[in-house]
């Protein structure tokens, strides 16, 4: 037990902390905003030869097979940074290969990702926002030697710039949940694919996708078809603690900038920091920011270890997505009207940090997930112990089942 | 970073458990009752010497002190798990707090030897002296003297909150040895006997005045008291550390008593005790552990509850590697104190008037704790530094905030 970083992890953040520094700035990040594919090709190429894309990938694929706290610590710098690289939805693709894909596929795709020369994103959400089984409807049919897809899909993260999309459907037809679901790595230049830009707060390229008719080879289902739920919610799990690390490390910034500006902004003949309204609202983010970042890493550390991390995952985001948008919020409040003028840069971190707390699960969705844990499965629990409760000393722990709906029956 | 314990920690858990289910009988219990009020010091009777004897034999006493000094040279990771366990069942474990660790910061090397292992023993028991009327937040504005005398030193002063001094062998006590130095500079801190002439105790009833209070309940004592010094003339070897260099061994003393098993465990009690009771308990038709608010609200405190852990574990993992604080126990003793509020009042909107019911009282749920927690959680957001003074210390400690200008009007007052 010792939750502060190592040498190594020590390493792994000045490192990264050091590089964006020197190659993305702020002007990066405003003009990106404007790119169709909104990223920065330079600067991909540049943190694959630092190896950010293969840190978790299999090292026969050229990745560095690193814990994935590892990759947590680096996308947590590149939120602190906001950089302008579809790192997160290559990542969520990609460990799903590596860790669920055949030999084949991961030898096919990962490659290419670990050099900086695929972009990959995932597809899971349809006009049910939820998390859960149940919100997919997208139907593939089975055809010959490969699937027929027809949907659409939201919220596409970084859809402009993937060469790969790997794409949840159903493949039982009026399946219902969580069976029947297939998840299939998908070209996403296939014919039959057409995507639409969301116009997002964040301004970062969020797509609808429309599906029509769109083959899909059988050898490109990962797992086995109809199978795909533990899979997904794995994905999911992993995506959503990762996404808590780019956002606790984008509001660290964030209050960073507000807690200097309370330094030497002067008001009544003192610096608004020698307030105590305006302390104990910089003491107040500090202690949001840090909770969110150890229940982040908590959650990215069992998964690591192959422990039941479900509970630890939504913890973490339900916790983020409230306490980050009130310690963001708390930052504006301080810096006063500057703070929201398009030509001073607190409103960069603003609006994405804003946007993360609404993708891969609501607060609501994630505690329900945590009262299901807590409160459906018998057993006592106690608090340091894990939960849902497994008998002591039992070796196989029982893996956590997202509740049906939010609302218990 | 690394989350869990090792597989020797846990298995030093399970024996403890064992050792609690086969030792911590209900009789010794009762003996061992916190808040069983005034004439009966906790943990002092037959029943509570013997276990304490047992538990000692086991080596799990001051662990992690010297072991020259008595203790067993082990890690705070061990000594936390420990810790956790008896704390759990009402057994207090740790050497009654800041007293021990300030003498081996501070202490000379007579006084480690003589107070170290007889601390461990429970032959000795310290209560704390820090407060007084007119400096509670502003501690450093204490006005208790102490006086030097050929090789004796005089006190002279009331403390307030000096909660079990009625049953502790001596006092850790700060007091004034220089009036003409800057506040902070003229503090010593002395190590007292109890029976020295001229000390006197008076019990202050608190707001539980209820002796039945469960062992677990945050705050569940009936008894403080306030402590009276008159002519009280003691050996100048009772000065614990420099003369006049007294704030910084007591602040640091209060710091590590801010953070650690007891302390997170009175923050975090009821979020367990609320899940285990809905799901197994229903009022006739109403289900509390099927409502969607308060399952959303449960899951809400226990997301809190994780971060009072994992801010424990923090603290833990600084002071096992050798490292100080800046802000990280003053963070953990606004968040903890905050936290079991929220879930206090949290369950009083879940079970309604079932809340208000006391021990003795009938239909009362889990032994009543939920009503006495009302009036003993947000106790501990003002002992031990209150949250308003934690959140300055991170403010400016940790965030390196400015402090206020003082306004003319002020000074001259």
């Amino acid at each position: 037990m010792d939750v502060l970083l190592n040498d190594d992890e020590n390493l792994i953040v000045d490192s990264a902390r050091e590089f964006l520094a020197g190659e993305c700035p702020a002007t990066l990040v405003r003009a990106m905003e404007n790119d169709p594919l909104g990223y920065s090709r330079d600067l991909w190429g540049k943190v694959a030869e630092l190896g950010w894309q293969g840190m978790c990938l299999p090292e026969k694929t050229g990745g560095s097979n690193m814990p994935l706290v590892y990759l947590g610590l680096v996308l947590r710098e590149a939120g602190r940074a906001l950089a302008p690289l579809p790192l997160h939805s290559t990542a969520v693709a990609s460990l799903a290969i590596a860790r669920d894909g055949s030999a084949a596929q991961q030898e096919k795709y990962l490659p290419d990702v670990v050099a900086g020369k695929s972009v990959l994103t995932w597809a899971f959400t349809e006009r049910d926002p939820r998390y859960v089984p149940e919100a997919v409807r997208m139907s593939a049919r089975a055809q010959d030697d490969h699937f027929v897809l027809d949907g659409v899909k939201l919220f596409v993260d970084s859809f402009p710039a993937a060469d790969h999309c790997l794409v949840v459907a159903r493949t039982t037809p009026g399946s219902k949940g969580a069976q029947g679901l297939t998840l299939f790595i998908v070209d996403a230049r296939s014919q039959g694919i057409s995507h639409t830009p969301l116009i997002t707060l964040a301004k970062d390229k969020q797509c609808q996708v429309d599906f029509k008719g769109v083959q899909v080879p059988k050898a490109n289902v990962i797992g086995r078809v109809g199978e795909a739920w533990p899979i997904v919610e794995r994905m999911l799990d992993r995506g959503t603690a990762l996404l808590c690390a780019q956002m606790v490390g984008a509001t660290r910034k964030d209050i960073e900038m507000a807690i200097e500006y309370a330094k030497f902004r002067e008001a009544f003949g003192q610096p608004i920091g020698a307030f105590q309204s305006v302390q104990h609202m910089c003491a107040d983010m500090q202690m949001w920011v840090d909770g969110g970042e150890l229940l982040t890493f908590e959650a990215l550390w069992k998964l690591d270890q192959g422990l039941p991390a479900s509970v630890e995952v939504s913890q973490a985001k339900a916790f983020c997505n409230e306490k980050c948008e009130a310690a963001i919020r708390n930052s504006q409040n301080i810096h006063g009207g500057i703070g929201f003028m398009m030509e001073f840069d607190l409103q960069l971190w603003f609006r994405r940090v804003s946007a993360w707390t609404m993708r891969m699960g609501t607060a609501f969705e994630h505690r329900a997930r945590i009262a299901h844990a807590l409160i459906d499965v018998p057993g006592e629990v106690v608090l340091g112990r894990p939960v849902p409760v497994v008998p002591e000393d039992d070796a196989a722990p029982v893996p956590a089942a997202r509740p049906a709906a939010a609302v218990p029956a | 970073m690394d989350f869990a314990y090792t597989p020797q920690q846990e298995a030093l858990r399970r024996e403890v458990r064992r050792f609690i289910k086969e030792n911590v009988t209900p009789e010794v219990a009762e003996e061992m009752d916190p808040h069983a009020g005034a004439e009966r010091p906790r943990g002092q009777g037959p029943k509570a010497a013997a276990l304490y004897q047992k538990i000692h034999e086991r080596g799990w006493l001051g662990i992690i002190y010297p072991k020259q000094y008595g203790g067993q040279g082990g890690d705070r990771i061990t000594q936390y798990i420990v810790e956790e366990e008896f704390t759990r069942v009402g057994v207090n474990i740790s050497l009654g707090g800041s007293g021990a660790p300030a003498i081996m910061a501070a202490g000379t090397e007579e006084q480690k030897q003589y107070y170290i292992p007889r601390l461990i023993k429970r032959e000795i028991s310290f209560c704390l002296g820090f407060t007084e009327p007119h400096a509670g937040a502003d501690l450093a504005n204490l006005r208790c003297s102490a006086v030097r005398d050929g090789d004796h030193y005089v006190v002279n002063g009331q403390k307030m909150y000096t909660t079990g001094a009625h049953a502790s062998t001596h006092i850790y006590l700060m007091a004034r040895t220089n009036r003409d130095a800057p506040k902070h500079e003229g503090i010593s801190i002395f190590l007292i006997p109890m029976d020295t002439p001229g000390i006197t105790v008076r019990p202050l009833w608190t707001i539980q005045n209820n002796p039945t209070a469960p062992v677990s309940t945050t705050y569940g004592a009936s008894r403080t008291n306030e402590t009276f010094f008159d002519e009280v003339r003691v050996p100048k070897s009772c000065l614990l550390g420099e003369e006049n260099k007294g704030w910084r061994v007591g602040s640091m003393g209060l710091n590590l008593d801010r953070v650690g098993a007891s302390r997170y465990l009175i923050s975090v009690r009821r979020d367990e005790d609320i899940v285990n009771w809905v799901k197994n308990n229903s009022m006739d038709g109403f289900a509390p552990g099927k409502d969607p608010a308060i399952r959303d609200k449960i899951a809400e405190l226990w997301i809190e509850a994780q971060v009072c852990r994992l801010m424990t574990m923090r603290s833990m993992s600084i002071v096992e590697r050798g490292g100080q604080f800046t802000y990280e126990g003053s963070a953990e003793k606004v968040w903890a104190p905050e936290h079991g509020v929220r879930t206090t009042e949290a369950i009083t909107q879940m079970l309604g008037p079932y809340a208000s019911l006391l021990r003795t009282s009938p239909h009362a749920i889990e032994d009543g704790v939920f009503g006495h927690n009302v009036m003993g959680s947000f106790q501990s957001g003002i002992n031990h530094g209150s949250v308003q003074v934690m959140r300055d210390q991170v403010a400016r400690r940790g965030l390196g905030l400015p402090s206020a200008r003082k306004s003319k009007k002020v000074e001259a007052k």
